[in-house]
Parts: structure tokens; sequence; C-alpha cells
């Protein structure tokens, strides 16, 4: 029996059928829950969201704002009415042209709170948004809001057809180099090259299947055998093991998500502004990707990433200074240290191990921290806004200021769950920034804006993690995006 | 016979109805409602509340079973919530996939379990008899997912005879590509279920190998063939069937594991998948249809040994 089970086996193994030329397969881990690209809410949906749509604005490998479906955009002076220009060559997957009406549709439906679409609160601050003629869109603001156009880069924001509404979950049309084909849900989903796509040329490829895989070690067999192409979000372990591959290649990126030690500022020890600096003082940023991402990331002063214009080079990474930790802690009154907890998530391996090195580094200057691995389900209730420190991360945020603004503002969302960090120059600067439109003093604001961040030390924002893929040597073309989505339409497979 | 079969075709519809209400429950005694899935953990009240209202999901438990179940006994399965598609077709598709994947490895589970029953009830006490249930017991002991991984590593990354998971429609890709993505689930799910057959078609052969009957025969001067396929394999089956047939619900069971491990997109997936999103109208259907399918083989197990065996034929009274 076991013969023929073997015979069988070698037979069906050497009936490859011939695959079509030109078709990229991609290995996801988790399925796709939604089409509708205002609902989605996941990495993996994202993927899909990217290839099949387009924003009024897109968000460029530097992460800088580029035009989209708007060829331009202008403000008012009080940055409240904004208006975008739109292209008129961009066509629906379903032939019919692109117009004002649809862009004023998709965003009266985020805008419906029974949409339920999260990038609701995004744009909570439009009053008002009108075709003005069929290449015009006029939004109408209750602040100056300086960036606004960063906002439609966000996965959300996609266009939609007004007409085409009540089958975009099961039939989806966009504008996007890539059209829907066949979506059988927890397996895959096909798509095929929009041979109308707006930009001239594009897209390369002929289709792209998306393929879940759920199992990890399934993943990279199949990354291994040429079962697929590319191998979305490769885990930072398994970088390693590609390094001498023939056939596939590790390629990574910085992103804007970043991971690091949250410090309650209200509580002590680190209610003093020499605690945590004398904490900062004896972390080796550098050391710690290494320690914790196997050296996938870069390290940074705040979730700006290195990456970004706005990243202040001038400020760069001191090596530990124990002694002047040391001192630090004497003039806080700890000249024999502090005792404290820190909770780690540990289903997060990377957390964990940055949690680890971070205690070990610490207990030069006499702060011993111990290390708790918890649940990370059960943050939010016992440990966000409760502990005196803990390591956490966030995702990359779509725009500087929904990076900065309310993490850092005294009166910010995140920043009164995360470190209840206080400064009146911080305040004043991110307030500014709001109604700054120019580039260049953007920056600059930034770039002050990190330099006291780097002193007054809110938290420890470690690094930000690179995004890593698995690609195997015959895709052509293929770089990572900080975004974490993936850009296919320049990509070519040879074979 | 007659009565007591429909008396039992009551009963499994009971115990759906028991399954679903309990399914129903458990949803509403966990955190978290779709909602909040959909909107994410800092999601605005006010948009909060909206959802909530147009899914009823502040109605209480039991008006919200009800609408659920009225509905779905008129034949209406409602649609996904997150999905926005109807369930009815989704369970459909994924429910034929899971039975193919059942119906394949039962083949399988029959054929080699008998096989290695009757070799090793021959082989009585001698290595070979211990080889077979040190490899059937293995199968047995070590959980399903343990198994899947190793078939992957061995048969998808080492070897690369065949692919590491996922599934492919015979219609689109051909009998070959369909064949081969499903060798991998079909073995792991094949190993870990020959324990319950082969050992029990061993122990009825050894019994009946050594009644008078078996002993006629060969003193009739019978070829040993015929005196173990017919004489002996016939009688010795009956407890085999049975257990078989009940293999069928726990292979249900089994693919619940195997499915996500192999990414194939059949009922177990699907479960998982509702469960995780907390989309009751999903999760209600493909658990009814598991449960419905595990009730039925444990029905058809029950009536194949009345009808195999007239000394405990039910609902006749013996005495």
């Amino acid at each position: 029996m076991r013969k023929i089970l073997i015979g069988a086996l070698a037979s069906l193994a050497l009936s490859t059928t011939a695959m079509a030329q030109g078709t990229i397969k991609v290995a996801l881990g988790t399925t796709l829950t939604q089409l509708d690209p205002a609902k989605t809410t996941i990495g993996d949906e994202y993927i899909y969201v990217h290839l099949m749509f387009n924003g009024l604005t897109r968000i460029d490998r530097d992460l800088t704002v580029k035009p989209d479906i708007a060829e331009s955009w202008s403000a008012s002076d009080d940055l409240k009415i904004w208006t975008f220009k739109l292209r008129t060559d961009v066509k629906f997957h379903h032939g019919r042209t692109l117009d004002a009406e649809d862009v004023v549709f998709t965003m009266k439906r985020i805008l419906d709170a029974g949409t339920g679409s999260r990038a609701r609160a995004n744009i909570s601050m439009v009053t008002n948004v009108e075709a003005v003629d069929p290449a015009t869109v006029k939004f109408t603001l209750n602040i100056p809001y300086a960036g606004f156009q960063d906002i439609f880069g966000e996965r959300q924001m996609r266009i939609l057809p007004k007409d085409k509404i009540d089958t975009i979950s099961t039939a989806p049309i966009g504008t996007g180099p890539f059209k829907f084909k066949s979506w059988s849900p927890g397996d895959r989903l096909e798509l095929e090259k929009n041979p109308d796509y707006f930009e001239k040329g594009l897209p390369k490829l002929d289709a792209v299947s998306l393929r879940i895989i759920p199992e990890p070690a399934a993943r990279l067999a199949a990354l291994e055998s040429g079962a697929v192409d590319i191998l979305w979000s490769l885990p930072n372990e398994a970088a390693e093991k590609f390094k001498n591959s023939s056939s596939v290649r590790v390629d990574s990126v910085a992103t804007a998500s970043w991971d690091g030690v949250i410090l309650n500022n209200e509580r002590p020890p680190f209610n003093d502004v020499r605690v945590r600096q004398a904490l900062a003082l004896t972390i080796d940023k550098e050391a710690l990707v290494e320690l914790a991402l196997f050296g996938q990331g870069a390290p940074t002063h705040s979730p700006i990433p290195p990456s970004h214009p706005y990243f202040n080079k001038l400020i760069g990474f001191k090596q530990p200074d124990i002694e002047k930790a040391k001192k630090l802690m004497a003039e806080a009154g700890l000249a024999n240290g502090v005792d404290v907890a820190m909770p780690v998530p540990q289903e997060r391996d990377g957390r964990v191990r940055l949690g680890v090195a971070v205690r070990d580094m610490a207990k030069a200057a006499g702060i011993r921290i111990s290390v708790e691995r918890v649940p990370f389900a059960s943050y939010t209730a016992n440990v966000a806004g409760k502990a005196q420190m803990y390591v956490d991360g966030y995702f990359a945020r779509p725009t500087i200021d929904t990076a900065i603004y309310p993490f850092y503002h005294s009166t910010g969302s995140w920043n009164r769950q995360l470190w209840l960090y206080k400064n009146p120059r911080v305040d004043e600067l991110l307030d500014t920034a709001r109604k700054t439109n120019d580039q260049a003093k953007r920056a600059e604001i930034f770039g002050e804006f990190q330099k006291i961040v780097d002193e007054t030390v809110p938290s420890i924002i470690a690094f930000s993690a690179g995004h890593v893929n698995g690609v195997r040597k015959n895709v052509e073309g293929f770089k990572s995006t900080p975004m974490m989505w993936l850009e296919l339409k320049d990509v070519s497979i040879k074979n | 016979m007659a009565g007591y079969t429909v008396r039992r075709l009551l009963l499994v519809l009971v115990v759906l109805a028991a399954v679903s209400l309990l399914v129903f429950a458990i949803t509403a005694i966990l955190p978290g409602n779709v909602a909040h899935l959909i909107l994410g953990q800092f999601a605005p009240p006010d948009q909060l509340k909206a959802l909530e209202l147009k899914y009823g999901l502040n109605d209480p438990v039991l008006v919200q079973y009800w609408r659920w179940a009225s509905r779905f006994v008129s034949g209406d399965f409602g649609t996904s919530i997150l999905q926005s598609r109807p369930v009815a077709p989704l369970v459909a598709e994924a429910l034929q996939r899971s039975l193919v994947l059942t119906l394949v490895s039962f083949v399988f589970i029959a054929t080699i379990g008998i096989t290695l029953g009757v070799i090793a009830a021959l082989r009585h006490g001698r290595p070979l008899d211990h080889g077979i249930s040190i490899a059937t017991y293995l199968g047995i002991a070590v959980p399903e997912f343990f198994w899947a991984i190793v078939v992957i590593m061995v048969f998808a990354a080492w070897l690369g005879w065949l692919p590491a998971s996922g599934y492919e429609p015979i219609a689109t890709a051909g009998f070959a590509e369909w064949g081969k993505h499903i060798v991998a689930p079909v073995m792991t799910l094949v190993f870990g279920h020959l324990a319950h057959v082969s050992r029990l078609t061993r122990s009825s052969m050894i019994e009946v190998l050594q009644s008078p009957y078996v002993m006629a025969a060969r003193a009739k001067g019978l070829p040993e063939r015929v005196v173990v396929v017919r004489h002996a394999l016939r009688n010795a089956l009956l407890p085999s069937i049975t257990v078989l047939a009940l293999d069928i619900g726990r292979l249900m069971g089994g693919i619940v594991v195997i499915e996500t491990v192999f990414a194939y997109p059949g009922l177990g997936r699907l479960l998982v998948f509702s469960i995780q999103s907390r989309d009751i109208p999903t999760l209600q259907a493909s658990i009814l249809a598991v449960a419905a399918i595990y009730a039925l083989a444990n029905l058809s197990a029950d009536l194949l040994y009345a009808f195999l065996n007239p000394k405990i034929r039910y609902g006749r009274s013996i005495a």
C-alpha cells in the first residue's frame, strides 16, 4: 500500500501544468474579511485595496504625498476650504470615467456613521463636500488643517464608483492597476491586469493571485518551493534563513511603525525628567535593533521614521553614558537605584526581546527592571495608562499630523492613554504645524519637536521596525514600501 | 426499525436546535461584538451606536435568536455581516469541499485500516504486528497539527513533491492539480484516524480466527485466503463498520485543524474565521452543518449496527 501511495505522489508531482505568464502569486497570513475599501481594517486587506483602488492622493515610497486621482489642490488662506482638481482620464474597471460626483459620494459614505468606516474620524473636520464641476471637488472644514491632502492617501479613503456600490463587497470595482476577477474567502483573491489603467504602460503583470496561507511553516515552504513568488511580511527570524538562498531574497524597508518603552510621566519614578533622561542614557538604540529585530529596522527619536524627509538627522544616536546617567539618578534622589516592573506583551516576540534588552542596559544606572510577560489582550484593561513603564508599539499613521499630534500634544487622545506628557513648547509647535502649509517650515517645526522629545524623553521610542518581504529572485522590480502594502504595478516576472 | 429511525431523526433535530441556541448564548457572552470589530479599539461611541442599531445588536439575546431562527427555518440563512454576502452559497461551497476531503480520507482510512488490522491479526504477536500497533498509535497519540507540519516540511519544503498548502478547483485547474493539493491533508487525516479501525479489526479478527467455524473451514482444507477473507473477515468486520461510521463524525472535527494548517478553504476554515470575526449568521450555519453531519454519522452507525446484527434490532421487544 505504501508503495502505491508513494507512486501516486510521484506521478502527481511530475504532472506539473504550464503556468500562466506574468502571474504573480503572493502569500498572505490572514484572510481578508472585507472587500469594501471603506471598511478594511487589516494589512492583508490594505494590499488588495492598494492594488485595485486609487485615492485623491497617494503616499510615495519616501512617505511624501503625491498626486493620484487629484492632479493638483489648493487651500484658502485660512486653510479651511480645500479644492482638488481631478484627472479626467481615470476610468473605473467597468468603463465609466471617474468624476467629481464619485469623490463626493465616497466621502459622504465614509462620513455616514452607518457605513462603519474607521476612516470617519480622519475627516471629522469636514463639514461639507461638493462637486463644483465634473473635475473639481471642494471640501469645507471647521478648523484650519494644513496637510489635509495627506489624509487621502489613507487606505479606507479610496474613491469608489457611485453606481456600483451595492456590489462592492462581492464584485468590487475600482480604478487601480488591477481589477477584480474572483474571491474565494479564506483561500485566494484573483486580480487581473486593468488594460485601461491611467498610468500608461502599467501594470506590467497579467495577473495577481493573493493566496491565504495561515500556517507560518506552510507559508515559508511555499516560498521556498516556488509555489508563491512573494511572501508578504516575513518574520524577522526567518530573514536569516534566506541569507544564502539561491532562489529567494529578503527585501526590507524601514516603516513608520514603531516599538518602544512607554513611561508614565505622572507616576514615580518617571515623573522626574532626570530619571527618564538617565534611562535614555543607558540605552544603545542601534544595539536594540540588532537584539530585538535581528537588524531589520532603524533607530529613531519619535514616531517620525528615519526614512521621512522631516526626520532630524542632526540629533544622532549617542553611545550610552552610564556616568552621566548615575549622576542624574543621584540628583533625582535615587542614588541607590530604583525597582520597577515592566509588562511586555508575551505574544509579540520582538517586543519581549526589546524589553529584556532594555532591562539589561538599564541595570548599569541602577534602574532595576523586572520584565513581566502578560497577554496582549489584557493590555487595554490592565497595562495601558496604569503601569509605570511597559513595552508596546504602534502601526504607521497615514500622515505626520496623525502620527504626532494625538501622541504628543497635551490634549492628544493617545498622549492621555500612553505617557501623559506635557510640554508647552511642543503644544505650540504642533498647533503651529497644523496651520503651516509650507513644507520647509513644517520640516523645521517637526525637527525642533524631535529635538525636544529627545531631550525631555516622554518615552523611549526605540526604532522604526522594518517591513520584511521574502521575494523569489525571478521577480523583477519589487521594492517593499514603508506603508507595508505591496506595490506591484511596475513588477514583472522573469521565467 | 422504521419507527426507531424516525424517532432518532427527530432527536437529531432537537440536538441541532440545542446546538444553535448554545452557540448563540456563547457568542453573546464573549466580549465585544461585530460593531467593535468593524470599528476597532477606539471607535467613536456615536458610530458604534449607529452600527449596533443597524445590526440589531442591542436587542435581548432571545429576540436576536428568534429573528435568526425563524428566518433560518424558512430557508433564509442570512447575510454574513462582515463580508456582506449571503451565507448559504458561502457555506454550501465550503461544505462541499470539506465533504470531498472527508470522503476521500474515509475511503483510505477504511481500506488501509482494515488491511492493516487483518495483517496484524494474521501476524499476531510477531514484529509486524507490533510495528503496525506502534505506527497507528503514534498517529492517534500525537496531535494532527504536528503531523500536518511534518508533512509540509517533508513533502513540500524538503522533497518538493507537494504544494505546501492551498486548494485548486477541479473545474479550472484539472484533476492533477486538484489531486496534488489534497494529498497532504488527506495523508494527515488518514494517519491520525487509522488506529481505531485497525485495532478493532485486529482484535475481532484474532477472536474470529480462533473460533470453531474457522477451524472447521481450515479442517475442510479451504485455501487460507478464502478462510481469511470469506469466513473470518466478514464476521470480524461488524464492529469495524460501526466505528468507521463514527469516524466520519470525528473526521469533521479533524478538518477544522487540518484545513487551517493547509489553508484548505472548507467548512473548518469558515468556522474558525466566523468565530474570530463574531459573524454569527455564518458561524451558526457552519456549526449546524458540522453538527448535522456528526449526528447523522452517529445515527447511521447505530442503524448499520442494528441492520448488520439481527441480534440487536432496536425498537423490538427482545425479552
